[in-house]
């Protein structure tokens, strides 16, 4: 007996590990056809394209370490590429009739905050379950939105917004450095302060966290409030990357969001949900959909190749899980 | 056949042949063409890059296909990938302003950029319909059709965003100017870029029940004709097909809609997508060759005026027979 008790614990590692196994064999497969792919500039090109994904991801994982990385009962956020689309939608359209970038911003951070005060009330104090509840958001945002853009697409060409995109600061693009800088802010909230220990020990088991006198409710409104704001900031960069306001991006924005958040978790020891991980998984879901179109695969092809991206690791997580 | 499509049709078949076979000089041997298309699902941007992929092949180039999936987003986003594929020219179908960031690199990364249905200053050449035709043609035609008076509805949602849209649209707005018993119903509507007829199918409801019988007359798509498949659709539903539907593009799917009996599509303005994409891969043959491009290359539309001319279009286009 005792001498299986290892071989059990290497088997249930190795299914954890298992999704970054078949990312691995994926990119390997892709540089090996794609000439390009394996270059500085190709770094550079998925760093940036997967900024906006980097930011929703932060967000949606300090949500998870605060409700729980049970899907469906725990902490989940799906309302924030809304509340990203909302925020550029907002400052897009000021932006327009000639408002200062200023004003924008903060009337875009107003509105973005009551999206995650209506979320932590909902689910806090209403009692509703996370997914339903920011799903409804999701779609009563962009329904907003649709509103405010009347669903047509707006061009910005702001210098601070351009700046975003095209500034570099001693040869690096500063969106890079400016996402870099606000997921540094936030990993150092979430795992180097008191309160983002607190977080993790409600995510971690809420009953435990009640006991020992942590106010599990309120870390879990905070985290919805700091998830909207991860969407405001994420709004400018898809103003930066659209060179405006497209009607539609949040759809494929949630997909990824998902997809990079929970693959995250892959890259966690503990195959819990974490910010770097999240970036990581982010970072890997861009290089990914980049490496397929540099070979040439079709786009219908790399989104059923998303979708079973997702199954698998959802199930290997899953799996992983059960071993523990 | 009408005489008007029979003349036209002639004519486009002297394009059709023009490019192929006069240029035999034309070559793309050894060059790798990135060709970025806005999505595939619609028939237009299907052929389009249907006819520009075929082309740079039968040239002897070689493509490199990407497919924005009806995002403008990702769209945009693939042509980086192109930029950092090192093609030797990017052929890019339809997208909105998003892209112009992009244009501007490759252009500076030395790739030059040619157009389709898309102007831009940093484009060597933009191949698209005569836009500027389509656009007072069908308001002529829709003006006709509701007897120069009644309440107009349009879906408008890229006249802004788009040139190409501004050029159908506002043309169509100018010939209205001259009809005053023609009322433009305020708001205008707003079709999405993905998911159009089903998206058209519900507002057109949400107008009808707005609208009862009498208060409206026609409803127009201004730049395109997916959403008009869904407002037929709710037009059938709501058993209002005395409303009219005019709109632009005239893929097979929607001359076969304007072909049935009774049919309440009564106008379109097709066009020739997979002309206009082997059109553009053409010219980047003839920019490869040294010769010098006019920004833009017109290629004939074909004007449908009602049911028979619809037929007439589906033939003579090469979709099929109809009758």
């Amino acid at each position: 007996m005792r001498g299986e008790v290892p071989s059990v614990l290497k088997i249930t590692d190795l299914v954890g590990y298992l999704p970054l196994v078949i990312f691995g064999l994926v990119l390997t497969y892709i540089s090996l056809h794609a000439p390009n792919f394996l270059t500085l500039q190709s770094l550079e090109l998925i760093v940036m394209q997967s900024l906006p994904v980097v930011l929703v991801c932060a967000g949606l994982a300090v949500v998870v370490m605060a409700g729980g990385d049970d899907v469906v009962s725990g902490g989940i956020d799906l309302s924030i590429p809304a509340t990203a689309v909302l925020s550029a939608g907002i400052t897009a359209q000021m932006l327009t009739s000639g408002m200062p970038l200023a004003l924008c911003a903060v009337v875009a951070l107003a509105a973005c905050i009551v999206v995650g005060l209506s979320n932590a009330v909902l689910i806090t104090k209403i009692g509703m379950t996370p997914l339903l509840t920011t799903l409804a958001m999701f779609v009563a945002v962009v329904g907003v939105n649709n509103v405010i853009t009347v669903s047509r697409r707006i061009n910005v060409d702001h210098s601070w917004i351009v700046a975003l995109r095209a500034q570099e600061i001693a040869g690096i693009p500063a969106g890079i450095l400016l996402v870099a800088l606000i997921v540094a802010i936030l990993f150092f909230a979430a795992h180097r302060t008191g309160w983002g220990l607190n977080l993790q020990a409600a995510g971690g088991s809420r009953d435990a966290a009640e006991i020992s006198g942590i106010d599990a409710n309120r870390l879990v409104a905070q985290s919805f409030v700091v998830a909207a704001f991860t969407g405001f900031l994420c709004g400018f960069f898809l103003l930066a990357r659209g060179s405006g306001s497209s009607p539609g991006v949040q759809d494929n924005l949630m997909l990824e969001m998902v997809l990079a958040t929970f693959l995250g978790a892959a890259f966690s020891p503990r195959r819990v949900v974490t910010l770097w991980g999240a970036v990581l998984g982010a970072l890997l879901v861009a290089a990914i959909s980049i490496g397929f179109k540099s070979i040439g695969v079709n786009v219908f092809w790399t989104g059923l190749i998303k979708g079973s991206l997702i199954v698998v690791v959802v199930a290997f997580s899953a799996l992983a899980q059960r071993g523990r | 056949m009408n005489f008007s499509v029979k003349a036209v049709l002639a004519c486009t078949s002297l394009v059709l042949a023009s490019p192929v076979f006069a240029d035999g000089h034309l070559s793309l041997e050894g060059k790798t063409i990135g060709v970025a298309v806005v999505g595939t699902q619609h028939f237009w941007d299907r052929e389009a890059f249907n006819g520009a992929t075929s082309t740079v092949e039968s040239l002897g180039g070689t493509v490199v296909p990407v497919d924005g999936g009806r995002d403008n987003q990702v769209h945009a986003d693939n042509h980086d990938i192109l930029l950092n594929n090192g093609v030797d020219a990017v052929i890019s179908i339809l997208g909105d302003g998003a892209v112009e960031p992009k244009f501007e690199a490759l252009k500076a990364a030395g790739i030059p950029v040619f157009t389709v249905d898309h102007p831009s200053p940093h484009a060597i050449n933009n191949t698209t319909s005569d836009n500027y035709y389509m656009g007072t043609t069908i308001g002529r035609y829709m003006a006709d059709a509701i007897g120069g008076e009644g309440k107009v509805a349009v879906f408008n949602a890229f006249q802004e965003a788009l040139r190409i849209c501004d050029i159908r649209a506002g043309l169509w707005k100018y010939v209205l100017e001259d009809y005053p018993g023609i009322e433009i119903i305020q708001p205008e509507l707003a079709e999405e870029f993905a998911n159009a007829p089903e998206d058209a199918r519900k507002k057109t409801l949400d107008l009808l029940s707005q609208y009862p019988e009498g208060a409206i007359d026609a409803i127009h798509v201004g730049c395109w004709d997916q959403p008009a498949i869904g407002v037929v659709q709710a037009l059938e539903e709501a058993g209002r097909t005395d409303v009219l539907v005019t709109a632009l593009d005239g893929g097979p799917d929607t001359l076969e809609i304007m072909a049935e009996e009774g049919s309440p599509f009564v106008a379109n303005v097709a066009q020739q997508p997979n002309l206009i994409g082997a059109t553009s891969a053409m010219n980047v043959a003839r920019h490869f060759a040294g010769e010098t491009l006019l920004p833009q290359t017109y290629v004939d539309v074909v004007p449908v005026n009602g049911r028979d001319e619809a037929i007439a279009a589906y033939e003579a286009l090469g979709y099929g027979s109809l009758e």
